[in-house]
């Protein structure tokens, strides 16, 4: 049986590629370093294929349909919304074993929308870049990447709870897929940040540190009990995806987490944690 | 309904080449395909953003319009529509 053994929760700012020299230069090496560490941890690891659970920002998905919960299961490229340092490129997916978790969710309950052919945006393409694409340099394997975009920053809002249930669901199915491969998941997103609305530049570090305790305690419950006004209140809109955290918590199943770098920069309109998902 | 129209719009202005030269073209004209009232085609044509929130148009939508489309595509421009006078901005397009 394939399993999932590791993973991260790492943010996806594009401001970064922007406007790298906006914060100061310590606290904006600080946040390189800390996608660096992940990288090479990942490298370290036994892993051959990684999913990235993100959310699509009202570019890929327009108002004729608004998927809660979509896998990409062919031909990946991205990003779509280029950015200095971060041009459209070729992905290697992982197209069996996606192929797998949306026949194993049809089975069980979990109606994927599936894309044959998927262009993504920064939310996967930041953290496959930092990362995986980082960890292969270092590693020298190849490492493939699985896009699943679920619907955290545009409404419909996928519930908390069937966030959960669908990380659930899997952890399920790579457990269920014939072969002995290792891989790492990553919830890309947050913490808090307001995008496009008048409080933008407000960072809140109380409601980020309190998300990062209940990461780091792997306390899926506690992150779920959050009420959307609660969120939008302390964290802004952006922060509704802490949604991705929640699935990419319960894909891993882990034990705790670990927290590898906290940094809020206005300058970069957001609370950007990094925390490694541990098991045992 | 007005909000689903404007988010209609407001995605086709940020993300569709066609649809962003027909605007160009011809804004009334290009609005006249939609079934928006006065006072929406108004909130387009004027790049009223805090209108279009305040109408529940997802704020992504308002910010990829006001950059892809406004004569002042500046985000501080943006921020001070919205009346803030925040010097921060989230934009992907610098």
């Amino acid at each position: 049986m394939a399993e999932i053994t590791g993973g991260f929760l790492v943010p996806h700012d594009p401001v970064m590629f922007v406007a790298p020299d906006a914060p100061e230069a310590d606290k904006a090496k600080k946040v390189w370093d800390a996608y660096e560490t992940c990288a090479q941890r990942l490298a370290d690891s036994a892993a051959s294929s990684v999913i990235i659970i993100g959310n699509d920002h009202y570019m890929l998905f327009g108002t004729t349909c608004l998927p809660k919960y979509c896998i990409a299961t062919g031909h990946v490229e991205g990003p779509l919304d280029q950015l200095p340092g971060l041009k459209k490129e070729q992905v290697s997916n992982h197209e069996a074993l996606a192929q797998h978790i949306a026949q194993q969710g049809s089975d069980s309950g979990f109606d994927w929308a599936v894309a044959r052919s998927f262009t993504t945006d920064h939310a996967f393409s930041i953290p496959y870049k930092l990362i995986v694409r980082r960890a292969e340099e270092i590693s020298g394997r190849s490492i493939t990447a699985i896009p699943v975009y679920l619907a955290s920053a545009v409404d419909p809002f996928i519930t908390k709870a069937r966030a959960r249930q669908l990380g659930e669901q899997i952890r399920a199915a790579v457990e269920s897929f014939d072969s002995d491969e290792q891989l790492f998941v990553i919830g890309s997103g947050g913490i808090s940040h307001w995008v496009g609305v008048k409080e933008t530049g407000k960072v809140n570090e109380a409601f980020d540190h309190q998300v990062i305790d209940l990461c780091c305690n792997a306390d899926i419950d506690g992150l779920a009990a959050y009420t959307d006004e609660q969120v939008l209140e302390n964290g802004g809109n952006g922060a509704m995806e802490i949604r991705n955290f929640i699935c990419a918590m319960a894909a891993a199943n882990a034990s705790r987490g670990e927290l590898i770098e906290y940094q809020p920069v206005p300058e970069w309109v957001t609370g950007l944690g990094f925390i490694e998902l541990k098991k045992g | 309904m007005k909000r689903d129209v404007l988010e209609r719009i407001l995605w086709s202005l940020s993300v569709d080449r066609f649809s962003k030269e027909k605007y160009r073209e011809d804004p009334q004209k290009f609005l006249g395909r939609f079934p928006l009232d006065e006072e929406g085609a108004r909130m387009i044509l004027e790049f009223d953003v805090k209108a279009m929130q305040e109408e529940g148009v997802n704020p992504m939508l308002t910010l990829g319009y006001w950059i892809e489309m406004s004569p002042d595509r500046r985000v501080s421009s943006y921020n001070r529509k919205l009346g803030s006078d925040s010097a921060h901005s989230a934009s992907i397009k610098g």
